[in-house]
């Protein structure tokens, strides 16, 4: 059976198979044509063998109960012109009469369920894909959305940035001036500190040098009568203090 | 002519014209063929589910050169499950309980198998015929006893099938006509026999579906060993 070629039932006979090389298939568009779909149900049978569409065809007719009039009828005329023979076939035939009709009703809707749940299982799979496509694309969109809303704030964050960088800017700046001061300042305490350290100097060599003239000028005759004016002034002030003491 | 109970194996024939080739190819249009459509109907799924299924069962202990044998296999199976089945409605034809068509399967394909394996690895092959672990003064004897296990392999795979099916049928038309020509004289002895007949139906159907499967099997086996 997978021998079989093509099971395009709108194709024609000559498509069957390259017998004829100027008919080449799927050239024309109507190979591209979607497929018209199936029928949700297959067709509705009555017992498992008989049509729907015949019942429907007698009715008009004979009713409700005209098909099975026509069975009953037809089933007896076999029976008793012996077209159809009763013999011993006839129990095989009711036997696994039996058993198919009990086989069908038992494992029929299971059987059914089954084939529905391995085309269902066909379907989810490829809905899954699709749902996951969807899904990502969606939150594609919403990132993007997103974005679209970081771009509109950009100005803000701009100005953020740059008053950032104006104020770092200013700190630096400050930072530099306050170093140049000080070190500036250093300097010249240094020159003020020298400029001190000299006149200091120069006031204890001025100090120094007055001291040892004068000590060195003052002659003995000096000395000695300054000592008896000393003794003589201290005499007077023993006697003013005695009396008043 | 007198009926006998062997009728039911006679090749059919009408007004002289032999329709064998009608029972054995009509079972064809039971199988819808798979369509472009990516869903399909309960038929089409249940069936292509039914080969994968079996075709993935009978090729997973084969190595990769028995892969090539997948389609045969598993058209050998549903031909003859099919034919096996539908043998079981009444007054119809069985073309598996003839040993010609049985043997004309066995044979050719259980020689495609010695012939692959004694082609690609013949020591492998011919080491088939010593069993591992045998005691020394037994290696002729099994040797000769091994060669002809292989060489009735394809007769016991034809009459097996053969022979399971027409004992199956043959056993259902006994019980039938039985229980056929008791109803008028003892009816209650005729309800047992239709009751023995109802399990034996029931046998029928499933020995149809497994010597089916044990022929395609055994030939699967054979080709393990071979390729």
């Amino acid at each position: 059976m997978f021998l079989y070629l093509s099971s395009h039932s709108h194709q024609t006979d000559a498509m069957h198979g390259l017998v004829q090389a100027s008919r080449s298939l799927h050239t024309s568009s109507q190979s591209l044509a979607p497929v018209p779909p199936l029928p949700e149900k297959g067709g509705q049978v009555r017992h498992g063998l008989i049509p729907e569409e015949f019942f429907q065809l007698l009715y008009p007719k004979t009713g409700v109960t005209g098909p099975y009039m026509l069975g009953t009828g037809l089933l007896v005329y076999m029976l008793s012109k012996e077209i159809y023979v009763i013999n011993h076939e006839t129990f095989v035939a009711a036997s696994i009469a039996t058993v198919v009709i009990y086989g069908i009703k038992k494992f029929g809707p299971s059987v059914a369920a089954f084939a529905d749940k391995l085309n269902e299982e066909k379907v989810a799979k490829a809905q899954e894909v699709k749902d996951l496509a969807m899904t990502s694309l969606t939150q594609g969109i919403e990132n993007e959305k997103k974005e679209q809303w970081r771009v509109d704030g950009r100005s803000m964050l701009f100005d953020a940035k740059r008053n950032n960088v104006a104020m770092l800017l200013e700190t630096n700046y400050r930072e530099r001036l306050h170093m140049v001061t000080n070190e500036v300042k250093r300097r010249l305490d240094y020159q003020i500190a020298l400029q001190d350290l000299h006149r200091r100097m120069e006031q204890e060599h001025m100090v120094n040098w007055v001291e040892k003239s004068v000590v060195s000028s003052i002659t003995p005759q000096q000395e000695k009568e300054s000592i008896a004016k000393c003794i003589a002034d201290l005499k007077a002030l023993a006697k003013t203090t005695q009396a008043r003491a | 002519m007198t009926v006998s109970l062997f009728d039911q194996f006679m090749s059919p024939t009408y007004l002289g014209i032999p329709l064998l080739a009608l029972a054995l190819t009509l079972p064809w249009i039971f199988f819808p063929s798979p369509t472009s459509r990516w869903l399909n109907n309960r038929l089409l799924t249940l069936q292509a589910w039914f080969i994968n299924r079996f075709t993935q069962q009978i090729l997973t202990p084969l190595s990769l050169g028995g892969h090539k044998w997948a389609l045969i296999l598993t058209s050998l199976m549903v031909f003859l499950i099919t034919l096996n089945i539908l043998g079981l409605l009444p007054y119809t034809f069985t073309p598996t309980t003839q040993l010609s068509l049985n043997l004309a399967l066995a044979f050719p394909l259980w020689l495609a198998t010695v012939l692959i394996g004694l082609r690609n690895q013949p020591t492998a092959a011919l080491g088939h015929l010593l069993p591992e672990g045998t005691p020394t003064p037994l290696i002729p004897v099994l040797v000769i006893i091994e060669t002809i296990s292989l060489l009735i392999r394809p007769l016991a795979l034809g009459v097996r099938l053969t022979a399971n099916l027409t004992a199956g049928h043959l056993l259902m038309q006994l019980t039938s006509t039985a229980a056929f020509v008791l109803l008028s004289m003892m009816p209650a002895v005729a309800i047992l026999t239709t009751i023995l007949l109802f399990l034996l139906t029931l046998l029928e159907v499933a020995v149809a579906m497994i010597q089916a499967y044990v022929f395609v099997l055994l030939l699967s086996l054979y080709l393990q060993e071979n390729v």
